[in-house]
């Protein structure tokens, strides 16, 4: 048939025949024998489905934790946490590139003894000169090659510094002003900024934006290649300090696969090796598949801010209500399908002075009703959620106010659902919560408290930070403070834990659960460990 | 036709100025700030108001129009806020990626619907007429990303002869054939309900030309129906068929964008959606415009294709 048709046009109209001609080769194209299907990696290579494209490299610019899940192989700083393990509820701080450390009585002055006989990826040699040419680019607007982002970005790491010097080849020193038992702690975390050491030749060669095509750093991985929204390349550096983290695996490749159900096909097609956040709902499809997960609960809580100038919610009978109304236990097991813990405290999983027996209220929809009734509200009152679609790693945000829309409506209050893109959604934070709007809810939480500076105390209401609901008390920027100037961990641990009980009281802050964080992997990929962070430590992948 | 050509090309100048200030003014429509956005959760406010300042946000808006539309003029797309690289030079390798899913999308609108128009139209009300009607508005109901992730599904996962993502293996990249293996599946999900719409016009364009005069005064004649079928009928329908495609261009280029985050095609589309994600502002006006002139551009020379085409406009 089709070859009548083709003789027919030939001699009539010579476009069509044209077209048809090349319809026809089409169909010779469905067939192609010589073109191997499935792309496996080769032996010395992962390669890992992330979430969200990578931003910026630049240690000292880069935003976003998925950023930093790269960069922080690449790139080390004074000390790190230890991410090789997953059976603590806070990573141990380790040394990293500072063999030891030494600090004054008056926790003012800390001495770094940095590690000798490191090299950066170019050769560069580490020494407290490479040290002082980092803190110059993040700190002294008036250095060659300042980052001029650097300082804005790490405000809650430098807040307190007073002044750093060279002290010999090796020793490096920082005065702080006011003690900050967490300085360490701080001095290791990411995703903001991050203050770790890019080798100076590179950037003296090649100026200060070429972090962004060839980050140099002194990590266990170097940079390869980069093809902006397709992938990342690191390769094993067979140099490395600690022979403990060296690589087996010669090649890292980072893919970013935004759309869920892709990362999980491509993850099932063997196209990829390892996927980060597959959908809950997908992982018992994916174990019957034959794939492994792995899943351990991360650094983060989701939770709801409540906004204070809403006339129902400025009594602490109403919040309490409203905390009495949620079935945090059903939502953790059916809702988030048992990836999820209940949360029932500000102070995350993976922070200090987590307390895992800690309880905010006793779910009771019925004290929850009489205590409405008690406040005036009897027959409920009407408010929304504003609610974000989430970024990278969340997964059916939406599902979450639903499950919360619904409970309120057992106590009577009905609430409606507005969502936004995420963008909008952190800007909408931090110009605090609109009228109208009873809650908003993010998930947040570092594995060190600063992020309870920019949320819980009252100087970060709105616009100067994320105090959505406009909390306001006194006791908590106090506790904050002398949380921060403690002596030691253990009354840095008692001040926190009466800050927790403070909100709690107030009913400031609603939690409702702890996300457990996964991974998915083809059955040959071992080594892998979550630890409660929300970046991972890929230098102990093995490969059959 | 010079003239034409001519007219048509001025036209264009407004209609660009027209999309670059839409472009322009929506992305500062959207609430919240774009030094804040750069700066990250911790930034001081004084660092807010330094970049603010550098970035030129102090200034009215006409005024940073102006300023951006001058750049424009000269290639001058910014920096990505997200990435710190030139829009200019990224935007470059990402809408040729586009280009060649289009290309390959394109091709499969052309032929499969012209294939499916003639069949239908020479056999019409047969049985295979209907199932092609059937078949067709089965495929224009089916939203590009639906049947992206149903054709990853079944061609990738189940029957494992395609890959799920990327233009080219990343192990061993190149060749035309490897190219044209992971084009396939996105190619098909873009291409399908414009594949439905122009099979369903021309088909009717068809019929309408068999129900004319001058075909029965050709087959009195003693022409063969064959013939008349396949060259008259052809003929004269060709000019609808044209129009109807070139039309689809427009309207691929919407679905490309949600083939390409589903099949994660390195194109202009999924560049975009991450610049949305990431709030890359000069990144979203850059890939807006790309798009919004490729769109002027194809719709342009589908004009002039018809006219070609059409004996009584020459």
């Amino acid at each position: 048939m089709q070859k009548q048709i083709m003789k027919k046009l030939k001699r009539g109209a010579i476009g069509p025949a044209s077209a048809l001609a090349i319809a026809i080769s089409a169909c010779g194209l469905a067939i192609m024998p010589e073109q191997a299907i499935a792309q496996a990696s080769p032996a010395d290579t992962v390669v890992i489905a992330i979430e969200a494209n990578l931003s910026r490299l630049d240690p000292h610019a880069s935003t976003t934790w998925n950023t930093f899940r790269v960069i922080m192989h690449v790139f080390e700083g004074f000390v790190a946490e230890d991410l090789t393990r997953d059976d603590v509820t806070q990573p141990p701080l380790v040394p990293a590139l500072a063999e030891s450390w030494d600090i004054s009585d008056d926790g003012l002055t800390y001495t770094f003894n940095l590690r000798k006989g490191v090299k950066f990826h170019d050769g560069t040699n580490f020494d407290a000169a490479a040290v002082k040419f980092n803190m110059d680019r993040m700190l002294d607007p008036e250095f060659e090659y300042y980052q001029s982002i650097a300082s804005g970005l790490m405000r809650w790491m430098w807040q307190d510094l007073e002044s750093y010097r060279v002290v010999d080849d090796y020793t490096f020193e920082i005065k702080l002003e006011t003690p900050n038992i967490e300085f360490l702690r701080r001095l290791a975390m990411g995703g903001s900024g991050t203050p770790r050491f890019i080798s100076p030749t590179s950037i003296r060669e090649n100026g200060n934006d070429s972090v962004e095509t060839n980050p140099v750093g002194t990590g266990p991985y170097q940079f390869a290649s980069r093809s902006i929204g397709e992938l990342t390349v690191l390769k094993g550096n067979s140099e490395y300090w600690d022979e403990n983290r060296t690589p087996t695996i010669e090649r890292l490749m980072f893919r970013p696969i935004s759309e869920v159900a892709t990362r999980e096909l491509a993850l099932r097609s063997g196209e990829v090796d390892m996927i980060s956040s597959p959908s809950p709902d997908s992982v018992e499809q994916l174990e019957a598949a034959g794939l492994d997960i792995v899943s351990s609960p991360v650094s983060t809580i989701y939770m709801m801010w409540v906004n204070f100038k809403e006339e129902a919610l400025s009594d602490v009978r109403v919040r309490r209500a409203v905390c009495m109304a949620l079935d945090r236990d059903g939502m953790a097991e059916f809702h988030r399908n048992g990836f999820a813990r209940p949360a029932t405290g500000i102070l995350n999983y993976g922070g200090p002075g987590y307390d895992p027996d800690f309880k905010d209220c006793e779910y009771n929809p019925e004290g929850a009703k009489a205590l409405l009734a008690e406040a005036g509200y009897p027959d409920g009152f009407k408010t929304r959620l504003d609610w974000t679609m989430g970024g990278g790693g969340d997964v059916n945000t939406v599902g979450d106010a639903e499950w919360i829309q619904r409970d309120l409506a057992k106590i009577g209050i009905d609430a409606s659902i507005e969502v936004f893109d995420n963008g909008t959604y952190w800007d909408m934070l931090g110009g605090g919560i609109r009228e109208g709007t009873g809650f908003m809810s993010v998930s947040w939480g570092e594995t060190s408290f600063f992020w309870l500076d920019q949320v819980v105390a009252s100087a970060a209401s709105p616009p100067n930070g994320f105090n959505a609901g406009y909390y306001n008390n006194p006791e908590i920027d106090q506790q904050l403070a002398d949380a921060r100037s403690s002596a030691s961990e253990s009354e840095m641990l008692g001040h926190l834990a009466t800050l927790q009980r403070t909100i709690a009281d107030d009913m400031a802050f609603i939690p409702y659960y702890t996300p457990i964080a996964i991974y998915a992997m083809q059955p040959n990929i071992s080594g892998f460990v979550l630890a409660p962070q929300h970046w991972h430590d890929y230098t102990g992948l093995t490969k059959k | 036709m010079p003239h034409f050509v001519v007219m048509r090309l001025l036209q264009m100048i407004p209609v660009m100025l027209g999309v670059s200030f839409v472009v322009f003014i929506s992305v500062y429509l959207v609430p919240g700030d774009v030094a804040r956005t750069v700066l990250g959760n911790q930034a001081s406010d004084v660092a807010v108001q330094a970049l603010r300042e550098d970035l030129g946000l102090n200034r009215p808006l006409l005024v940073q129009y102006g300023i951006w539309l001058w750049d424009l003029l000269q290639f001058d797309l910014g920096y990505s806020i997200s990435q710190r690289v030139e829009v200019a030079s990224l935007l470059g390798d990402k809408i040729v990626n586009s280009f060649i899913l289009m290309g390959f999308s394109l091709f499969l609108v052309v032929a499969v619907s012209f294939l499916l128009s003639v069949f239908s139209a020479t056999h019409f009300r047969s049985l295979g007429d209907r199932l092609t009607i059937f078949g067709t508005l089965l495929l224009a109901s089916a939203p590009t990303f639906w049947l992206g992730i149903l054709l990853l599904y079944v061609f990738s996962v189940k029957f494992p002869l395609f890959p799920t993502s990327g233009m080219y293996n990343f192990f061993d990249p190149g060749g035309f054939w490897q190219l044209v293996h992971h084009a396939t599946l996105p190619a098909i999900a873009t291409a399908a309900s414009s594949i439905a719409i122009v099979t369903r016009v021309s088909r009717s364009a068809m019929i309408d030309v068999t129900n004319k005069t001058y075909m029965t005064a050709l087959r009195s004649r003693g022409i063969r129906r064959r013939r008349l079928s396949y060259v008259h009928m052809v003929r004269n329908a060709l000019p609808s068929f044209v129009n109807i495609s070139g039309l689809q261009v427009g309207y691929l280029f919407g679905s490309a964008i949600f083939s390409e985050i589903i099949f994660n095609w390195p194109g202009i589309g999924l560049q975009l959606y991450n610049a949305i994600l990431q709030r890359d502002v000069p990144m979203i006006q850059g890939c807006s415009m790309v798009i919004a002139l490729t769109f002027v551009i194809s719709n342009f020379l589908a004009d002039y294709i018809v006219r070609a085409l059409d004996a009584s406009k020459r």
